[in-house]
């Protein structure tokens, strides 16, 4: 398998992966969505709620907030020495005391890990009028996107690498013109495509002249747009994703040498 | 009522970019070059933004504290 990246942004990683096929890029897709694990607040205790949200939406709401996730000094209950009881390895309790007249943002959540904050300070929780408050204490645990959605930490998409072949045309500049993306330009009679990656497969100039084009997304590598809500980086994402299912498929082949 | 803290749909966190949406509208920008720049680019969380109705203010004075 071959890796070349296209683009790399903050929070936005794009790939071609190359010698592979459509069901090892799609385990990929549902172990990042599945098995990788992040924070989130998972259990919220409301001591005062006098804001016009009420005490189930406000718990929702924070439960979504996005929080920085550091994976090495947190583990998830279940394979903690604790045994699930909860203790500093494996939660990390959160508070809220707050009084109107005042929007409540994420940073107003007082976190006891300072590794352990919102990535977006600035997300509305809720807004308070005077004489309005809010006093709550929340757990945030280490889990997977299969116990709750809000720990999936981002998304991956892949498409086919497109392979457009022209043969000769009567018409080139009304081919050309046909793509949304602009990737075909026509210099003297022929059609040259410029930033192939950029074709998103929609076969707009293949359904125009089907007798000269022929466009074609590749069964064997792929463009892969990976993008992280914020949790982890992109590259931490793809390693932990990856690592899980080494683990399955060890457990997997220990399981098969037990059969006699 | 208030902002949603993710798209519904895809997940993406996008609360925290509401305010300097309805900044930017006031001051009579486009809406799709503000998606663009926000980085929203998926029509789920443009169609949240779009659909979107502050009435949380107007809700909080019904509140009986």
């Amino acid at each position: 398998m071959d890796v070349k990246s296209l683009k790399k942004e903050k929070y936005k990683a794009v790939f071609v992966l190359k010698g592979t096929n459509p069901s090892y890029v799609n385990m990929l897709r549902r172990a990042i969505i599945n098995r990788v694990p992040t924070m989130a607040i998972d259990e919220v205790e409301i001591v005062e709620n006098s804001s016009a949200l009420y005490d189930e939406m406000l718990a929702h709401r924070i439960g979504l907030i996005v929080l920085k996730t550091d994976l090495d000094s947190y583990m998830q209950k279940s394979k903690c020495k604790c045994g699930g009881k909860g203790c500093a390895r494996c939660q990390l309790d959160i508070t809220l005391n707050i009084k109107g007249p005042c929007t409540v943002y994420a940073e107003d959540l007082k976190s006891k890990d300072p590794q352990i904050k919102p990535v977006y300070p600035k997300t509305p929780i809720a807004k308070l009028l005077k004489g309005q408050n809010i006093k709550l204490s929340a757990t945030a645990i280490l889990a997977t996107g299969k116990d709750h959605a809000k720990f999936t930490p981002g998304l991956l998409y892949f498409q086919g690498f497109p392979s457009i072949q022209i043969k000769e045309a009567k018409n080139p500049t009304e081919i050309a013109q046909q793509c949304p993306k602009g990737i075909l330009k026509v210099s003297g009679k022929k059609i040259q495509i410029i930033d192939l990656p950029k074709c998103d497969l929609c076969k707009a100039c293949e359904d125009f002249a089907k007798e000269s084009v022929k466009v074609e997304g590749s069964q064997e590598d792929f463009i892969i747009t990976l993008e992280s809500w914020g949790q982890l980086t992109t590259k931490e994402i793809l390693t932990t994703a990856i690592d899980s299912l080494n683990e399955q498929l060890d457990s997997l082949s220990g399981e098969i040498k037990k059969i006699k | 009522m208030i902002i949603p803290i993710r798209c519904q749909s895809c997940g993406k966190p996008i609360g925290h970019l509401w305010e300097e949406y309805k900044e930017r509208l006031a001051k009579g920008e486009d809406r799709k070059k503000i998606f663009d720049e926000l980085g929203l680019e998926r029509y789920c969380c443009r169609a949240i933004f779009l659909g979107h109705v502050d009435l949380f203010d107007t809700i909080a004075r019904f509140k009986k504290s």
